[in-house]
């Protein structure tokens, strides 16, 4: 082979390997040169479902900054779907923000904090008493490390268009069988019976957790998350079922695993659609686009209500790798602040994982039958079902998600999902 | 050493090669910094079990490779990497080459043409993918809205979501995008076609297609190589559009090995993995490339081409 050639070769192998994942190593930003720039900080949060959301929040930031003089937040937001493959990158390349807002749960920030990327708050929580709720504190615990500010807490259930239930003499249903009774009214009716969305992956989760939780309630979801159970078990296989049934049967609408969740919520706001299946994270989002009367239920069980399915939303973390990680505390001091939690509560739509005190606060009758079943989980009244994609690792997630994905365009069964399931839990 | 050089005085043959040297250091340290480090630093981490944390990871030897070699995930990769190639070059050569014929006598609005063509190779992947995401949408897409419009809504479907169409759909995309550009380069390369020689197959009685496969594409074979190359190679290292328009869903139907090398790496923490796959590709690219190369050279050295 001549130089030329070997040349050739070298450039053509190296353009390629351009594209290789070599990786890095958290660390990578410069200490900054003077106050100022100490002081300001980036602050990550995954894009609202409503704009007007995230220019709320800015404004917010605002009296932080006033309260703190010399002291600069600036707000970035991602798409949420892009999240998790572009955060990770940017922490690892040392150049992520200094405070970012992410899931908490072994999925989201276990993840994060097994690869040494989030900053370790445990001497941050002694020194401000920061009053989160126990049970909440144990999601963003790892190795005996508290990492971050769990997130808000939230349920997963079915929004439902009142207005088109009670045009189509359809009671709100009280059982599985009644549900699909009631969705296949709508699809003769030529109308979206359940907007499902799954192209983005994550959403099938969601549906699992949601079958599977009022199939066999909290303490059977904690049984399988805690290693007490088999995947490849009936009642999973049954809740999968159940959405591969609908998908079959034309319940869901055309093609969910082309359906995004934006997508799907429009079909709900136009009022095309009957049953749009999600998180009270969008319920601010509801308030605002739908014109009419929207009730809010837990996926039914085969003899009864169901249970929702709850768990916690995306709350604060600091990098690992940022230089800033004094005015990042100091930061996330006023994230967990009584005067934040109240403004989350009557400006988002948010529910924090700590004591706020709601009282005169004037909310949506949606948001405030979440704030009642939020209620019952913190204080540990109530059976809500865990939300399993953030009690479990990256690995099972993404079984689970392509499972849902499989079976839901015909690639998978039932069965073969959760073979697959129970054989990625015992790794 | 030749004849002139003989004569050149040691001094000044030092000065130019220190000279030489100064005009290539530029682009070797370019070479070496961000093609050769990099290609050394793939197949460090390729031999060593690195997950992001562990600065001193274990080496392995070689079992990222055939871990690799029984990854029931990576052969259906693969395949739709060749999918991928075949159609993600043969359709916008066959596409960019028929514009440019059609085109190549065009005086008027020429302009506009080459500007509408070339825009879509300019957009931003991530752009075109998102627009594209919302053409394909199963409900108010408007591809789905016009075959219903016409009739035809038996076709209509979950582009991007159906195993049996999401590939072909993301490849569809990818080809509105590359098209513009070999579009371009063709009717450039088509300016230095001799036209005496079209005129005198013509009057010879080559019909149309003769005169293409005859005359006019052996005097641009080289510049038509060059794009081939060019669109060839980036098939297997493909991995923006389908990370945006599926993500590899739905259930990996739409996953090459530059999605999955992605996916190993940073979402599974996997960076050795990864790294592997990425070199798996280049691997696989570089005998296209060289034999592609190679001809396109020695047709240059012929004088073939324009």
């Amino acid at each position: 082979m001549n130089r030329r050639s070997i040349l050739g070769l070298i450039s053509a192998a190296a353009a390629v390997s351009l594209t290789a994942c070599t990786g890095g190593t958290p660390g990578g930003s410069t200490a900054p040169t003077n106050d100022a720039e100490a002081n300001s900080i980036r602050y990550l949060v995954e894009q609202p479902e409503d704009p007007e959301d995230l220019e709320a929040l800015r404004t917010h930031l605002k009296t932080y900054e006033q309260a703190n003089p010399g002291t600069t937040v600036k707000l970035e937001a991602m798409p949420s779907e892009n999240m998790r493959t572009v955060l990770q990158t940017q922490l690892r390349s040392g150049e992520g923000p200094d405070v970012f807002s992410w899931g908490s749960g072994p999925g989201y920030a276990g993840a994060l904090a097994e690869a040494g990327l989030i900053f370790d708050l445990t001497a941050a929580y002694e020194q401000y008493q920061w009053p989160v709720y126990d049970f909440a504190k144990q999601r963003v615990t790892f190795d005996n490390k508290i990492v971050g500010i769990p997130g808000e807490m939230e349920t997963i259930g079915l929004y439902y268009n009142k207005d088109m239930f009670a045009e189509a003499g359809v009671e709100q249903p009280k059982t599985l069988a009644e549900l699909t009774a009631a969705a296949q009214k709508f699809k003769d009716a030529k109308k979206t019976p359940i907007a499902a969305a799954d192209q983005e992956g994550w959403p099938g989760g969601h549906m699992l957790s949601m079958a599977l939780g009022s199939r066999i309630g909290s303490q059977g979801v904690d049984a399988l998350i805690n290693g007490q159970g088999s995947w490849n078990s009936p009642d999973v296989i049954a809740a999968v079922q159940q959405w591969q049934d609908w998908n079959d049967a034309g319940l869901l609408g055309k093609s969910p695993t082309s359906q995004t969740t934006d997508g799907a919520a429009a079909l709900f706001y136009s009022g095309d659609a009957a049953v749009l299946p999600t998180g009270s994270w969008a319920i601010p989002a509801i308030d605002k686009n739908a014109k009419f009367e929207v009730g809010y239920m837990p996926f039914p069980a085969e003899s009864g209500a169901g249970v929702f399915t709850g768990g916690l939303g995306s709350g604060p973390f600091v990098s690992a790798s940022s230089k800033k990680t004094d005015a990042a505390v100091k930061f996330l001091n006023f994230l967990v602040s009584p005067e934040h939690g109240r403004w989350t509560v009557e400006e988002q739509g948010t529910i924090p994982a700590y004591p706020v005190d709601t009282e005169g606060i004037k909310v949506s009758p949606l948001f405030a039958q979440v704030l009642k079943d939020t209620s019952t989980f913190s204080e540990g009244t109530g059976d809500v079902a865990p939300n399993i994609d953030v009690l479990q690792t990256d690995r099972f997630n993404d079984v689970m998600w392509d499972g849902m994905q499989g079976v839901l365009s015909g690639q998978q069964s039932p069965q073969e999902v959760a073979e697959a399931l129970d054989k990625v839990a015992k790794k | 050493m030749s004849r002139a050089n003989a004569h050149v005085p040691p001094a000044t043959r030092r000065a130019q090669t220190r000279l030489g040297i100064a005009l290539i250091l530029p682009l070797m340290v370019m070479t070496v910094v961000f093609f050769l480090f990099p290609l050394v630093n793939a197949i460090y981490y390729a031999f060593v079990d690195f997950n992001g944390i562990n600065l001193s990871p274990p080496f392995i030897g070689l079992r990222n490779f055939t871990e690799l070699a029984h990854d029931p995930a990576v052969w259906p990769a693969l395949k739709n990497n060749v999918i991928w190639i075949v159609i993600g070059t043969a359709a916008p050569l066959v596409i960019g080459f028929a514009l440019a014929l059609l085109m190549w006598k065009v005086k008027r609005g020429s302009l506009a043409y080459r500007v509408a063509f070339f825009l879509p190779y300019i957009l931003p992947q991530v752009a075109i993918g998102v627009v594209w995401g919302w053409i394909y949408d199963p409900t108010r897409g408007w591809l789905n809205q016009v075959l219903e419009a016409v009739g035809l809504d038996r076709f209509a479907g979950g582009w991007l979501g159906d195993a049996d169409t999401a590939l072909y759909a993301v490849l569809g995309t990818a080809v509105w995008a590359t098209t513009g550009f070999i579009f371009l380069i063709l009717l450039s390369a088509l300016r230095n076609v001799d036209a005496e020689l079209v005129d005198a197959s013509r009057i010879d009685g080559a019909n149309s297609l003769q005169r293409v496969w005859y005359i006019v594409l052996p005097q641009i074979m080289p510049v038509f190589l060059m794009v081939t190359t060019i669109t060839l190679v980036g098939g297997f290292s493909v991995f923006d559009i389908i990370f945006v328009m599926t993500g590899g869903g739905p259930a990996g139907a739409t996953e090459v090995l530059g999605t999955y090398a992605y996916s190993s790496a940073f979402q599974l923490n996997r960076i050795s993995y990864g790294t592997t796959l990425a070199l798996v590709i280049t691997v696989l690219a570089i005998p296209f490339t060289v034999a592609l190369n190679r001809l396109q050279r020695r047709l240059s050295l012929q004088g073939t081409g324009a």
